[in-house]
């Protein structure tokens, strides 16, 4: 029964994110269109230029015209509003942008999809890395939390989440650069790696280096929230009969927690683990705008500089891909591990 | 529900709530924030600073990213603070049509730094003739600078020693310097560097400060019996100025983030009103009428919970540019899903109650089940999620003011980091100018987070410690 769920999931998601996508293109029309139109008569001046000059003042503006008739005519911008919008969604469901007007891709191509895509590996490399120790360092603290529960540590703990709980992750960033990279100069001050590049296995260790400031100021936000919901998690299922059986039944602490908790508290953890990815996603982006690392969320920064719309749209349109897919992803791990899901059927 | 359970129900919370020490400091921080909303104007320098934030004029006697006067207590080398000199002694003399007018102001120097400009303010009308000199500790008497002003019907002048008494200074200082060993060209001297230094070799390039008690001495010539001067006082732009110091736009931080206090308040507090709001009455709803409203309405939540919540936020600010209330409003738009699952399962429990029932066989309408005995119901958890709405409301306009795309009519906490990091606070190490912004942003989240959570303590009793 699970690819039964499996399959009505991935729909629902993809008719969801075509909703969105039209939704998008509706708000968005006119500015959208406005920039196509500047483009459309950068590219018609570009042909003139290439022209011989033999032509008549009179020639010339009929050609302008003509040119112009065909080029809108290329772009549907003559067709009604309504068949413009789903023209506009269908390009961006095939992943066609259109051209960036200032922006380039380190090729230097002007095409927005490559733009993107470049940015994109970045960002997921970024925030999985984060995420990972986050989780591994919110679960060896909120399971001693969870054991002493109501203890001092788990006490100062959870004030710590609270303390950090409205504190933006770019201003955490801001001071951990003045701090480490311009005042004690022990950590680049941002972007992918040095210039030029080293090759091989440098280039990795390079990597890692300047990984480390962003993924320090991550974790050191995002570790007490995590540590609290799992602590939260775990002490839940360690108030159930179960484990109240077990712990009559003589069987060890350790264990108690380690094989009978954990397993139950496996599923809520993993979606945890998504969820704060996705939030990462939704909320913390324009972090890598402060440590100019070269991804999804900087492409925002310099978009918005810029004043580059077709960058910044097709930015939004996989951001919100991305988002979704991370949302069906999480529903479909979340039904393999909780069997009551694969066997109903439904959600 | 009748307005005495809820009362009652109230009463039990608060006494639930009054024995959870954080959510206590919560309440008392909440009180400072709202306090200093209120006494704005009496604990600022400039209680325009909202207005006026982006106005130069307002900020020019302030100095140049100065920082704070506390820094002094801990530095060995003391440096001279802001202040505003408005007592002189005034003397007047008559000579035919010409009247003469001595002003002295007094101005006590017991520092190791200079300020960096001192600046003369006055209200004038007619044309005056304005001398400024200076006496020394030591008995020195230098003209500073002198300004002719031709017939003007009432204005503000302001003469700044810092830019008009180059050359003064410059010919004092070479006076006692060394030529042949110190040369130092003429643009690149500080005034008051020169001025408040002790008159030996040395004064143009390494120059140590001479402490004691200034005059500034402003005569003014006034020539025809019409004229007059009024309003004089004397701003020393110092070394350090104000409780947070100044940015490289010269405006008080301090002021700023007073100002900023109660944007953040309306932006989180009406975001978090509103769209929990909505959310509750959403969530209820779709329990209550089940069957295909339900479906459709959950199917319409899945939509809003598909959107990427901040760039979608970027993107349209980008092109929209919003006002504030504008941009709560888009927020709210977005923020509502988030406490409709829980609502929704809540109602869905709430629903299958036996007075509900019983409001139903007596012909009961729908909307009169919902909000009179359903929704009462909710209103503890309603605002347990509030109180943690708030912290995100804040932190997301903060981020979009970050970018550059926040209202620039008013001044948030989000904006003056803005101008920080466009500013190069961050490459110069200006400490005062990025760490205070966003304390006050991390602040007001953990004000409202320690409420929220004791709410949820509360409300879940189950993750009570055992």
């Amino acid at each position: 029964m699970y690819w039964r769920y499996c399959l009505k999931r991935i729909i629902y998601g993809l008719i969801t994110f075509i909703i969105l996508i039209f939704i998008f293109s509706t708000l968005f029309n006119t500015t959208m269109e406005k920039t196509l139109k500047s483009q459309i008569e950068e590219e018609i001046r570009a042909e003139t230029l290439k022209m011989d000059t033999k032509m008549t003042p009179e020639e010339m503006t009929h050609f302008i015209a003509e040119r112009r008739t065909f080029k809108q005519h290329l772009y549907h911008l003559d067709k009604p509003i309504w068949n413009r919008i789903v023209w506009r969604a269908i390009n961006v469901l095939s992943l066609n942008f259109g051209k960036a007007t200032i922006m380039k891709s380190s090729a230097g191509e002007t095409d927005v999809w490559e733009i993107i895509s470049e940015c994109l590996p970045r960002t997921i490399l970024l925030f999985t890395t984060a995420i990972c120790i986050n989780i591994i360092l919110g679960l060896l603290l909120g399971l001693k939390k969870a054991q002493k529960a109501g203890g001092f540590m788990d006490k100062l703990t959870s004030i710590g989440t609270m303390v950090v709980y409205g504190m933006p992750s770019w201003w955490l960033g801001m001071l951990v650069i003045m701090f480490f990279a311009y005042q004690l100069r022990l950590f680049p001050s941002g972007s992918l790696h040095s210039i030029p590049p080293p090759t091989g296995l440098a280039y990795y260790i390079d990597l890692l280096y300047h990984m480390a400031l962003p993924v320090l100021t991550l974790v050191v936000i995002g570790f007490w929230g995590s540590s609290y919901l799992i602590r939260n998690i775990v002490l839940g299922i360690l108030q159930e009969d179960y484990i109240m059986a077990t712990r009559t039944r003589g069987i060890p602490e350790r264990k108690v927690l380690y094989g009978h908790a954990m397993r139950t508290a496996a599923p809520p953890i993993v979606t945890m683990a998504l969820l704060s990815l996705l939030a990462s996603v939704g909320g913390n982006i324009i972090f890598e705008g402060i440590f100019s690392w070269p991804g999804l969320g900087n492409l925002y920064w310099i978009s918005i500089e810029q004043n580059d719309i077709p960058v910044l749209m097709g930015n939004l349109f996989i951001t919100t891909a991305l988002y979704m897919a991370g949302l069906v992803i999480l529903d479909l791990i979340y039904g393999f591990l909780d069997p009551r899901i694969k066997v109903g059927g439904r959600r | 529900m009748r307005w005495l359970d809820i009362k009652e129900g109230f009463r039990n919370f608060w006494k639930d709530f009054k024995s959870i020490k954080f959510g206590l400091f919560g309440l008392f921080l909440l009180f400072i924030f709202i306090v200093m909303v209120i006494i704005n104007p009496y604990i600022v320098p400039f209680p325009n600073a909202s207005s006026r934030w982006r106005d130069i004029t307002h900020w020019e006697d302030n100095p140049v990213s100065a920082p704070p006067v506390w820094v002094n207590w801990f530095s060995s080398v003391k440096r001279a603070p802001s202040t505003i000199i408005k007592e002189y002694t005034f003397t007047e003399e008559k000579k035919g049509n010409l009247t003469l007018n001595k002003l002295i102001f007094e101005y006590e120097y017991f520092y190791d730094l200079p300020p960096l400009d001192i600046i003369f303010h006055s209200y004038v009308v007619g044309s005056p003739v304005i001398i400024l000199s200076m006496e020394r500790p030591d008995g020195q008497v230098i003209t500073l600078t002198k300004r002719v002003i031709s017939k003007i019907a009432g204005k503000d002048i302001r003469i700044s020693i810092g830019n008009d008494s180059r050359t003064e200074s410059y010919n004092f200082g070479m006076k006692y310097e060394n030529p042949q060993q110190n040369r130092i060209e003429r643009e690149l001297i500080k005034p008051t560097k020169i001025l408040f230094a002790e008159a030996k070799e040395g004064i143009l390039v390494k120059p140590s400060s001479l402490q004691g008690t200034y005059k500034i001495m402003v005569d003014i010539i006034l020539p025809s019996p019409n004229d007059q001067v009024s309003k004089s006082t004397l701003f020393i732009s110092g070394g350090v100025s104000g409780w947070l110091g100044t940015d490289s736009a010269k405006r008080d931080i301090w002021s700023g983030i007073v100002a900023g206090v109660k944007w953040a308040l309306l932006i989180g507090l009406l975001t978090a009103f509103t769209s929990v709001s909505i959310g509750v009455i959403f969530g209820v709803v779709s329990a209550y009428l089940g069957g295909w409203q339900d479906s459709l309405m959950q199917r319409i939540f899945e939509i809003f919970v598909g959107v990427p919540l901040l760039p979608v936020l970027i993107v349209m600010s980008a092109i929209f540019r919003p006002n504030i209330w504008t941009l709560i409003i888009m927020m709210s738009c977005f923020f509502w899903v988030g406490p409709v699952k829980t609502v929704r399962s809540m109602g869905l429990q709430i629903k299958e109650e036996t007075y509900i029932e019983a409001a139903k066989a007596f012909g009961a309408s729908s909307s009169r089940i919902i909000f009179r005995h359903m929704i009462p119901l909710l209103i503890p958890y309603s605002f347990a999620s509030m109180a943690l709405y708030v912290p995100s409301a804040i932190v997301y306009e903060a981020s979009i003011s970050l970018l550059g795309l926040g209202d620039a009519t008013i001044v948030t906490w989000g904006q003056i980091l803005h101008d920080a990091l466009r500013g190069g606070a961050v490459i110069n190490g200006l400490w005062w100018w990025v760490i205070p912004p966003g304390l006050f942003i991390a602040l007001m989240g953990m004000t409202f987070a320690f409420i929220g959570f004791a709410m949820d303590k509360i409300l879940h009793p189950k993750l009570r410690t055992r």
